[in-house]
């Protein structure tokens, strides 16, 4: 049992990148983001942050997700309550 | 009214927010108020003390880098943090343009007696277009978000409360989101940003 909630808990962060990268592919080339301290970013570099999970990805992802949740149109219950943290 | 404004210049976030806080100077002439600009290598800590503790300021506007407990001028040096120039805010409006300070260094203000505070409670984000970074007030990649931030300072020149100008800020924010919600909108990518920086904004007022 807990080997099958802990797929599920990857299967469910795997989607969370998924959907967020496929989010940020959706912002021009042109653009650069100012992310507070940590500099400003690509939206190449963005994407990689998010694949590595770094303090910038974490942001972005944090970001992403709060504006679904504020919309209501995460997929799933279990994407609603996907931890994400700084 | 007297503004006193830190706006330091030396990367891309702060090279934006030197322009755009540019706007508010202007702003603040047309209203009859009185601004003393501590721009690029004049934001640094001795200096805004200094005129901190000698000028009857009513306002004050910093733009720079930041974190929970911290403000930095110039090349990062830290000119405002908790235990370090918080009393010198006595009886003034605040409005923080920094990553994060609401958390910790708001309360504090508040707490040494001002009269109010805005700022964020997280990393303050904005895009930019690669192209524009000789003209930053011509990007209209950044504008939406900037607008709506800069409705605070606006609204502060103008004599509101802080949480007036707060309240203009988000309302500000609202409009742009509405905007680009439209199904014939471009640049939708902004929404989340928007959302992100609107959500982030505090405002304590005693």
């Amino acid at each position: 049992m807990e080997e099958k909630n802990k797929a599920q808990a990857t299967s469910d962060s795997e989607d969370i990148i998924n959907l967020v990268i496929a989010r940020l592919k959706t912002i021009p080339s042109n653009v650069e983001l100012s992310v507070g301290n940590e500099g400003s970013f690509s939206v190449d570099e963005l994407i990689e942050s998010v694949r590595k999970q770094d303090d910038i990805g974490k942001k972005m992802i944090e970001m992403q997700l709060a504006y679904l949740r504020s919309l209501g149109k995460l997929p799933t219950q279990e994407l609603q309550n996907a931890p994400v943290t700084n | 009214m007297l503004l006193l404004l830190t706006r330091p210049r030396y990367d891309t976030p702060t090279h934006y927010l030197f322009y755009w806080t540019g706007l508010l100077i202007d702003e603040a002439k047309k209203n009859s108020v009185k601004v003393i600009d501590l721009d690029k290598s004049k934001a640094k800590k001795k200096k805004l003390h200094s005129y901190l503790e000698k000028q009857p300021i009513d306002m004050v506007i910093l733009n720079g880098h930041g974190n929970q407990k911290a403000v930095a001028g110039e090349d990062n040096e830290i000119i405002l943090s908790t235990g370090n120039g918080t009393k010198l805010l006595k009886n003034k409006i605040i409005f923080v343009r920094a990553c994060n300070a609401g958390t910790i260094l708001g309360k504090e203000i508040i707490q040494q007696g001002a009269r109010g505070f805005i700022g964020y409670v997280q990393p303050f984000i904005f895009p930019s277009d690669k192209d524009s970074f000789s003209k930053p007030l011509e990007d209209e990649l950044a504008a939406p978000v900037l607008e709506c931030s800069n409705q605070v300072g606006t609204s502060l020149i103008k004599g509101k409360s802080a949480i007036e100008a707060h309240e203009d800020s988000l309302g500000k924010y609202t409009k742009a989101i509405n905007k680009y919600s439209s199904s014939e909108a471009k640049n939708s990518f902004l929404l989340p940003i928007l959302f992100w920086d609107m959500t982030s904004q505090i405002c304590y007022q005693p």
